[in-house]
Order: structure tokens, then sequence, then C-alpha cells
């Protein structure tokens, strides 16, 4: 899910910023070190919508760098254990299948995968029921369950299931169920 | 920012809505709102910069493409409609946002996607087909 949060954050400029641009210095170097950045509190920081307020600066020791504390919005993606999204297919093994939903990867084990589905290693692999009426495949559009995630430093990633009532397939039909 | 590691981490769970301390006020946005943001904001920038690609990062070109593909309502006036006729119903942020999100045809299919809705007898099956017909005539007249 996406949302609107507002987070802070202490900048550190260089001195050489100093003069009637500071505060625009001081967004650009925002936008640029949040922008793209991945927080397992927060998740994905996708776009900085507003700058809130600039607090006063201190000067560190030594340095003659200036820490500013920067309040901002922004929004984000975090993707939630028990929630159902939409994701695009990536990828297509016989362990499972990947699946993309905006920024986040998510992987659909094949214990995970409705039993009257199989894989098949055709030209273009895929899952499909014995009567061919559900089949997915890479780019297809599946509509999933997240049940597990997992955080490193720098990527969340899920673990999805499509075993439930109402998930699966979508954009075909009679493959919505 | 005191780091409250001391206590206990509580297990989230979105279809329980518990989100953990950070987002359960947080405002949620339906991907047809985030289009709108990220589809001005990509705009501005490309306005801005010469060569736009350096300013993009991946996160935010994989989340355009995402929130394209998938917003359900494509008119600014649409999506204000949709979030008013959800949160006149008193629903949590995180179900308005699931419930414009995906959708739902039917009162099952509301139920069995947004668990939480039935929950402390906010609504019964009644009011939740009213709400499922209201969104559907505002897609129609879009």
């Amino acid at each position: 899910m996406f949302f609107h949060i507002y987070l802070d954050r202490n900048l550190q400029l260089h001195p050489r910023h100093f003069g009637p641009h500071l505060r625009d210095k001081l967004i650009a170097k925002l936008i640029q070190d949040v922008e793209g950045t991945c927080s397992g509190r927060h998740g994905f920081v996708v776009a900085v919508t507003a700058v809130e307020t600039i607090g006063s600066g201190l000067i560190r020791d030594g340095t003659g760098f200036v820490t500013f504390p920067v309040k901002y919005q922004c929004v984000v993606f975090r993707p939630f254990k028990g929630e159902i999204l939409e994701s695009v297919v990536t990828m297509v093994n016989k362990m499972g299948f990947f699946a993309e939903a905006g920024p986040v990867q998510i992987f659909v084990s094949n214990h995970l995968i409705p039993d009257d589905m199989a894989f098949q290693s055709d030209d273009v692999p895929n899952y499909k029921t014995s009567d061919g009426s559900v089949r997915i495949q890479k780019d297809s559009e599946v509509r999933l369950k997240i049940v597990g995630t997992r955080v490193d430093a720098t990527e969340i990633f899920c673990i999805g299931t499509i075993k439930d009532d109402f998930l699966g397939l979508i954009g075909d039909p009679g493959g919505a169920t | 920012m005191a780091s409250r590691s001391g206590q206990p981490v509580e297990e989230e769970d979105a279809s329980e809505l518990k989100l953990g301390e950070d987002f359960v006020k947080a405002k949620c946005l339906m991907n047809a709102e985030v289009a709108l943001v990220l589809q001005r904001k990509y705009e501005q920038l490309q306005q801005l910069a010469d060569d736009p690609s350096s300013q993009i990062s991946q996160v935010f070109e994989r989340s355009l493409q995402y929130v394209r593909r998938f917003s359900r309502y494509q008119n600014p006036d649409a999506v204000k409609q949709v979030r008013e006729v959800l949160t006149r119903n008193q629903l949590h942020e995180f179900e308005v946002c699931v419930i414009g999100n995906l959708c739902p045809e039917t009162v099952e299919e509301a139920k069995a996607l947004v668990p939480s809705i039935t929950k402390r007898g906010r609504m019964d099956e009644e009011k939740i087909e009213t709400m499922l017909t209201d969104l559907a005539t505002i897609k129609k007249f879009e």
C-alpha cells in the first residue's frame, strides 16, 4: 500500500552552499538522499512531496559542516503481511513465480498456488489449470495476498499466496476466482 | 526520535488493521491518487531538467508504471468521489484504499478482501452492497 507520511531527517550541508539559495540546496539534497531508498520501518520512499519545516542549523565541531533538521512529507510504499494487492508476474519457474508490485518483489511458491494449477515448461513457462481456463505466465496480472515479509538493509522482499478466495489471475473472464 | 527498542514488537497483520505505530495513523493513498501525484511530479521533472532520467530513481519509475497499470479511476474528480463514498461509511483509511484499489464487485468478495470490514459490527451486508453500487456508478460515469 502507498502511504503519505511525515518523516524527519538531519541533513549535513557543506558551507560552500550557504547563500541565498540555501533552502533550494537543502531540498535538492534531501530529494537526492531519500528518494529511492528503502528502510524496513518505512518502506520504499517513492517521492518527496513537500518540505514542512527546516530547523535552524547546528555547526559540527571541527568540520564546518552544518546539520539541519528537516521535516518533510513523502509518498512511501510499504507492504504489510495480510495485505491484498495486484501485481505483474515477472518470472515463472517450477518453484513458483515472481511478481512485482511497484518497487517490491513478491515470490509465490508452488505450494501457495492452487493445487489444480500445474507448471508447464513450454516456450513461455506458465501455471495452468488442467482445463486451460486459467493460465499464469510472464506479464499476467495477478491478485495476491502477502503472507510474509523479509526486510534487509536496502530491500523488502515478500512471500505471497494465491490460494484463497478471490485471489489469482485478474482481467480474465472467469479467472478471478 | 526516541528509540523504542524496549517495547515488544507487535506483529503486523493488515487483515486485522495492525499496521504498527508508524503507519496506524498515516494517510493511505489509493493507486489512482498515487498516479496523479507521481504523474505531476514526473512532468515537473521533465520540464526542469534536460536529462530527466538522471533525476528519476528506479523506485519512482517502477511505482509510476505500477500505478498507471493498476489505477481504476483515471479522472481526478472520480478519484475524489470514490474517497468520499468510502470515508462516508466510517471505514479505516487502510480499508478505504484496499477497496478503492481492488474494486470488489460482490459483498462476498469485499468481505474476503477486507476481513476487518465486518468486525466490530460497523457494517452489515446491506451497507456494503450500497457502497459497492455507489462505486460502480462512479466508475460507469467517469
